[in-house]
């Protein structure tokens, strides 16, 4: 009969990120790709929830009337405001497909072959972002 | 190649936040690709003009698809910025003060939007 051990638990590790500090997040020492995915999942994300509250207040012009909405729309036309929506659409595919991903391989879906998963996963928003980009600029 | 994520990589802030993050991407996924295309890609310039916003406003689906898609994206915005700030390492106390500071934020979001969205059409 095989001696019964106590199993104790590994105290969980500390997020890379919290130990290097924010900066962590693009320290490149011992980072994987998931590492990258990580850190740039959560830059979309932070920039998306940026952009979610100027979104609202743009918005807001709305309620003042047609003159001040259309001229927002003329001004929206502007090739560096066009810019920042490929931009806008990058972040967006991103943080949506790398979520994907995440949520997928947290219940174990597909968790061996996440790999390839994240590889299909941009290769689609790659592709989406060249339509998305050549539709803006049309 | 790996993506395998490390150790604290998991977005959420808990099992539970974790959880809403994926039921409110999920969602997001949907509205968000319907928001983009309905009021972005099939529309000639990507923005509709004053009278086009009103008139496509008419539509109860339409203010139904937007409110949820404001509740959705306020939600899943405000857990993943939670996520980060947890990251950082608080005290239970302190956590419980920054989650009751973003709920409402978050309830301020959704109640600014909806009623902008009154106003709009109220006006018209």
């Amino acid at each position: 009969m095989s001696e019964q051990r106590p199993v104790t638990p590994a105290p969980a590790a500390r997020p890379v990120e919290r130990r290097r500090g924010w900066w962590g997040w693009f320290d490149p020492r011992g980072r994987r790709l998931g590492g990258w995915a990580f850190a740039l999942n959560r830059l979309t994300g932070l920039g998306l929830v940026a952009y979610l509250y100027l979104h609202l207040g743009v918005l807001a012009l709305l309620a003042r009337g047609p003159e001040a909405w259309d001229a927002f729309v003329d001004f929206a036309l502007n090739p560096l405001v066009l810019v920042g929506d490929v931009v806008l659409i990058f972040g967006m595919l991103f943080h949506g497909l790398n979520g994907l991903r995440v949520g997928l391989v947290g219940y174990g879906v597909v968790a061996s072959r996440q790999a390839a998963l994240f590889v299909g996963l941009m290769i689609i928003g790659a592709i989406v972002l060249v339509v998305a980009t050549l539709r803006v600029f049309a | 190649m790996s993506v395998q994520p490390r150790p604290g990589e998991e977005p959420g802030g808990g099992a539970g936040g974790f959880l809403g993050q994926v039921i409110s991407g999920a969602a997001l996924l949907v509205l968000l690709a319907l928001h983009m295309i309905a009021q972005h890609f099939v529309v000639p310039e990507g923005l509709r003009d004053y009278a086009a916003v009103i008139d496509w406003l008419r539509s109860p689906i339409v203010v139904v698809l937007e409110l949820a898609f404001l509740a959705f994206v306020t939600w899943h915005a405000l857990l993943g910025v939670r996520a980060i700030i947890f990251d950082y390492g608080f005290s239970t106390s302190t956590e419980r003060w920054i989650t009751r500071a973003f709920a409402v934020i978050g309830v301020a979001t959704v109640v600014y939007g909806t009623w902008l969205l009154y106003a709009v059409i109220s006006a018209a």
